[in-house]
């Protein structure tokens, strides 16, 4: 029976990995990333792709350093960092600061996830009021903004010249699609953005939707329904291509960086990558209806310090704010991700450093935060049924008026 | 050992296989001892199963029995709301098509992916040159995150950029819009998922088919029997055990698919690709704002399903005496 | 007879395995892609004008993570079979009262989404003190495979004819032994199934790894995809390298795996 000592040895690696993983969970607690006492403070970021040698995360332990406490970082997907900070904090597990997408702050504050800059004495006094509103829900600011970006157009110098088009001359809808015929008329792409089903398609339509005057709190009005139908008789004219409707933004900008397109709508962090576009460039805000620039929504990220049992964890912690948000680290931090600063002086030192950011400082000053209008928590519910509407629009499923219809009435309901 | 497998074929290949055998008495002789060693096999299992599964299915439970806001999720003191959580699904206009979809998405996935499962576990059976290796590279499809393997399907079927319409145009059909179009993007969701279930039918069902001795069929050479004729009366019979619980599991997995609709079409749009295990999730965690009961809601509708389908197995099961 | 015919058959399963793989080749067309070529109309069949760039951020960051999956695979088949196995036999041979019951609970099990057990786990983990550590990934991970093992166990293992238990019992041997020296053997296929679905289920598992193991220095390779996903911006031909340089290792080894299994299971029977 050679079966037998086989059988032996078996059994004996198998209770070894039994009493391994069960010694395991008994003996190593005490290991808790936040909430425990002593030295070291946890910090959260969406910024996954800055590993420990990046100059962000050198950052951090140096303002932890300056603190006098040790700091471990954890980079979450931006989408995943919502839930995990809803969970830790049901959990009692809270980092000891929290950086998040700016729309995430309201509905964060809603949980009493985070503490108010007033009870931690944060000092938001520099931050410019529009950047800093997204942050704020009922009368309170709950976090500084570390950088902000917002949308304008990006074109391609030469298609727009084969085509005869003078970019200063974009300055409202009727020229933009006048452009956008010239454009295809000589064998190009018109123009690329995102409309996919999440909160990015609504990011990226805000901007047509308030330069045509519509309000959030109506969306089937005449001017929502002019945005949508802009966007519409773009797909069905052949002067977006039909992918928008599953695009992401950085979907679009690879349509964009193979040189067919005219224009391409995305964000103030492609700066980076469009000096290793294989053309000319140039960028122009996103004109409003009637002219003027659009008021586009601001995206970034906030630096917010969540709600923690013992609160005297919240002076160090508000230390390590205050060196993240302090105007030297602004500016290498915004440098990096390729944002705009959101306090003038750190912006004007941006634009004398790059005068090519000009556009985008203007931009960000224009834009407009997303959960402002005291929308708060209910801007969720209405950004879901307008991205619905646009899809629904775009793919021909139904037409502007009747998707914005609905859309109008299911948010009413949701919000009620 | 050797003897007792060789005892096992023997067995196995001289019974009549399209005859399910009459098994009068199946409990096994023993009795106290013997029920105290089926419990004392089962130890480990339960043991896992109340320390690890217990809490989540509580959890599920309770998020769709409360009324959750983000709030009362993190503070813990949700108010009962009974059923109210439930109710509000059910009358939600995006109910019934997610209810069709999940149908549609689940019957035709099954099917494709069992029927191509079935007719590659047979052609691999044959052991020809590379029969392993080829069939070892069937399973390559399951070693990528699903992130990875949806978004290159949604890469493929971009309708721009994508290759499969680059092919279409050189067969001279036009370009179709595989995600953003509603009459499409179920298809195309389908078509992923069939792709990715393919490995799981394929390798269920071929060593269920290596479980059959080979004498059965040099037997049924002798008879003169066809291949088809040999694969209805004695394969297909023979891998019924093996067919039910590949069927079964097929059934749950593909009634909880949601992360390759979920990267490749969001549901959309216009709902157009939404099925029940989608919405659930789009509740839940999809948006900036969670709605973790009705979230939850429509995944335990979800669970009664397949209870529902787990029943009919086990009915089944039983009417054909446990072993054929 | 043979001889001559396989040789048409090994073409057709070439051509049904280029089919299927497709989509792979396609993945590891985009990993040498470089953005600007990433959406040109029509697509390059053939990354001409390749880069290494998605290769060297992963290289670089990620080939030390490829140990930690390679451990957490392997505990979780470990941990998998010995769980199920004997449950499988159990309600396939033994039968208890109630044992449809717990087949019952197993077909529920596997519907709870994997976020809801993700959660749970994170709250269980917590306390106990075992985020971040590997047998702690191990055991999540088993709880997507055991379910499975029990129930392809039970199915297979209720095919094995009553005698072969019935003469075992017969020469006197008890539960356990007619267990592991009759039915063990002839259930080595299902057991090598489970076997393979529970590492595959491992090596590709991101909801577990990143609620669970998201924190710490012990991350499993398919997370280092996180990397390369920005708040803003994806990277995607490094996304796809990891992808593939993630899948080369564990392809190897289930060729290599597959040829030994056929191998023994042809001549098994006889030899051993």
């Amino acid at each position: 029976m050679k079966s037998f000592g086989r059988r032996q040895r078996t059994l004996g690696v198998a209770l070894a990995a039994l009493v391994a993983a069960g010694g395991a969970v008994a003996c190593s607690s005490g290991d808790s990333s936040g909430g425990a006492a002593g030295g070291t403070y946890a910090i959260w970021d969406p910024y996954p792709q800055f590993d420990d040698s990046s100059a962000w995360v050198k950052l951090l332990t140096k303002c932890g350093t300056d603190a006098g406490v040790t700091v471990t970082r954890t980079g979450y997907d931006t989408t995943d960092l919502t839930n995990k900070a809803l969970l830790a904090a049901q959990q009692n597990n809270s980092p000891d600061v929290l950086i998040v997408d700016n729309p995430v702050v309201s509905t964060l504050a809603e949980a009493g996830v985070l503490t108010t800059t007033e009870e931690t004495r944060l000092d938001t006094s520099a931050m410019e009021p529009n950047l800093l509103s997204a942050g704020q829900s009922g009368g309170k600011t709950y976090g500084v903004p570390i950088g902000a970006n917002t949308l304008a157009l990006y074109y391609n110098k030469a298609v727009l010249a084969a085509a005869g088009v003078d970019p200063a001359s974009l300055t409202d809808w009727a020229a933009l699609n006048a452009a956008l015929a010239k454009v295809t008329a000589a064998g190009k792409k018109g123009i690329t953005f995102s409309a996919i089903g999440t909160e990015e398609g609504s990011f990226q339509f805000l901007p047509w939707f308030w330069g045509s005057g519509a309000q959030l709190t109506k969306l089937d009005s005449p001017e929502g329904v002019a945005a949508v139908s802009l966007w519409t008789d773009w797909l069905k004219k052949g002067h977006a291509p039909n992918s928008v409707i599953n695009n992401t933004q950085t979907t679009s900008w690879q349509e964009f960086a193979s040189g067919d397109f005219a224009f391409a709508e995305n964000g103030t962090w492609q700066v980076a990558n469009a000096k290793k576009l294989g053309f000319e460039y140039g960028i122009i805000a996103i004109p409003g209806k009637d002219g003027g620039t659009a008021p586009a929504p601001t995206g970034g990220e906030f630096v917010t310090i969540p709600v923690q049992k013992q609160t005297d964890r919240y002076t160090a912690s508000q230390k390590l704010v205050t060196c993240l948000t302090s105007s030297d680290n602004l500016l290498a931090t915004d440098t990096t991700l390729s944002y705009i600063a959101p306090t003038a002086t750190v912006q004007a030192k941006q634009v004398a450093e790059n005068p090519e950011l000009k556009v985008w400082v203007d931009a960000v000053g224009a834009a407009r935060g997303r959960t402002g209008d005291d929308l708060g928590t209910k801007y969720p519910k209405v950004s879901e049924q307008m991205w619905k509407a646009v899809q629904a629009a775009l793919s021909g499923s139904k037409t502007p008026q009747a998707a914005l219809a609905e859309a109008q009435s299911a948010a009413a309901a949701a919000t009620k | 050992m050797s003897s007792s497998t060789q005892t096992a074929s023997r067995d196995l290949a001289a019974r009549e296989p399209a005859r399910p055998r009459a098994r009068p008495s199946r409990r096994p002789a023993g009795g106290g001892t013997g029920r105290w060693a089926a419990w004392a096999f089962l130890l480990p299992l339960l043991a896992y199963l109340i320390a690890f599964y217990a809490y989540p299915l509580y959890r599920n439970l309770d998020l769709s029995l409360r009324d959750y806001t983000v709030r009362s999720f993190v503070q813990g003191d949700a108010p009962f709301i009974g059923l109210a959580n439930y109710r509000e699904v059910v009358d939600n206009p995006t109910f019934l098509p997610a209810l069709t979809h999940t149908v549609v998405f689940t019957a035709a996935s099954l099917v494709l992916q069992f029927g191509i499962g079935m007719a590659l576990a047979v052609f691999f059976h044959q052991h020809f040159r590379l029969s392993a290796t080829l069939r070892a590279l069937f399973l390559v499809p399951w070693l990528l995150p699903l992130i990875v393997s949806a978004s290159t399907w949604s890469w493929m079927l971009n309708s721009e950029a994508g290759v499969v319409n680059t092919f279409l145009g050189v067969l001279g059909v036009d370009p179709v819009n595989w995600l953003t179009s509603p009459d499409w993007s179920l298809a195309s969701v389908i078509i992923a998922n069939v792709w990715i279930g393919i490995p799981f039918n394929l390798v269920l069902l071929y060593s269920g088919l290596q479980g059959i001795p080979p004498q059965i069929y040099e037997a049924a050479a002798l008879d003169g029997t066809t291949g088809w004729q040999r694969f209805w009366r004695l394969t297909f019979p023979l891998l019924r055990p093996v067919s039910a619980i590949t069927l079964l599991l097929g059934l749950v997995y593909t009634l909880k698919v949601f992360d390759i609709i979920w990267i490749m079409t969001k549901g959309g749009p216009a709902d157009s690709s939404t099925t029940l295990a989608t919405w659930s999730y789009q509740l839940g965690f999809g948006s900036l704002l969670p709605q973790f009961g009705p979230g939850a809601a429509v995944g335990n509708l979800l669970i009664v399903a397949a209870l529902a389908f787990g029943l009919v197995y086990i009915r089944v099961q039983r009417r054909q005496g446990g072993t054929a | 007879m043979r001889r001559a015919t396989t040789w048409w058959k090994t073409g057709i399963g070439l051509v049904l395995t280029t089919l299927m793989l497709f989509p792979v080749y396609w993945m590891v067309n985009v990993s040498f892609t470089r953005d600007e070529d990433m959406r040109k109309t029509p697509p390059d069949l053939f990354p001409i004008d390749g880069t290494l760039e998605g290769y060297r951020a992963v290289v670089d960051q990620q080939l030390p993570h490829l140990g930690t999956s390679l451990l957490v695979g392997f505990g979780t088949v470990a941990l998998t079979l010995l769980v199920a196995a004997p449950a499988g036999y159990s309600l396939a041979k033994l039968r208890p009262a109630g044992g449809g019951l717990v087949s019952f609970v197993l077909l529920v099990a596997q519907m709870i989404p994997g976020i809801i057990m993700a959660m749970g786990f994170y709250a269980i983990y917590l306390n106990l003190g075992v985020l971040n550590t590997l047998p702690g990934l191990i055991v999540a991970d088993a709880t997507i495979a055991v379910p499975f093992g029990v129930l392809i166990f039970q199915a297979f293992m209720s095919g094995i004819p009553e005698e072969i238990t019935q003469a075992a019992t017969v020469d006197g041997a008890g539960p356990l032994r007619t267990f592991w020296s009759v039915i063990l053997p002839v259930s080595r296929n299902a057991g090598i199934t489970v076997a393979l679905f529970a590492f595959l289920w491992a090596w590709s598992d991101f909801v577990f790894a990143s609620t669970l193991n998201g924190g710490g220095g012990l991350r499993p390779i398919t997370l280092g995809i996180y990397a390369y996903i920005g708040n803003n911006n994806q990277q995607w031909n490094a996304i796809m390298a990891t992808a593939v340089v993630a899948s080369i290792p564990a392809a190897v080894l289930l060729v290599v795996a597959q040829r030994y299994i056929a191998a023994g299971v042809t001549t098994g029977a006889v030899k051993d």
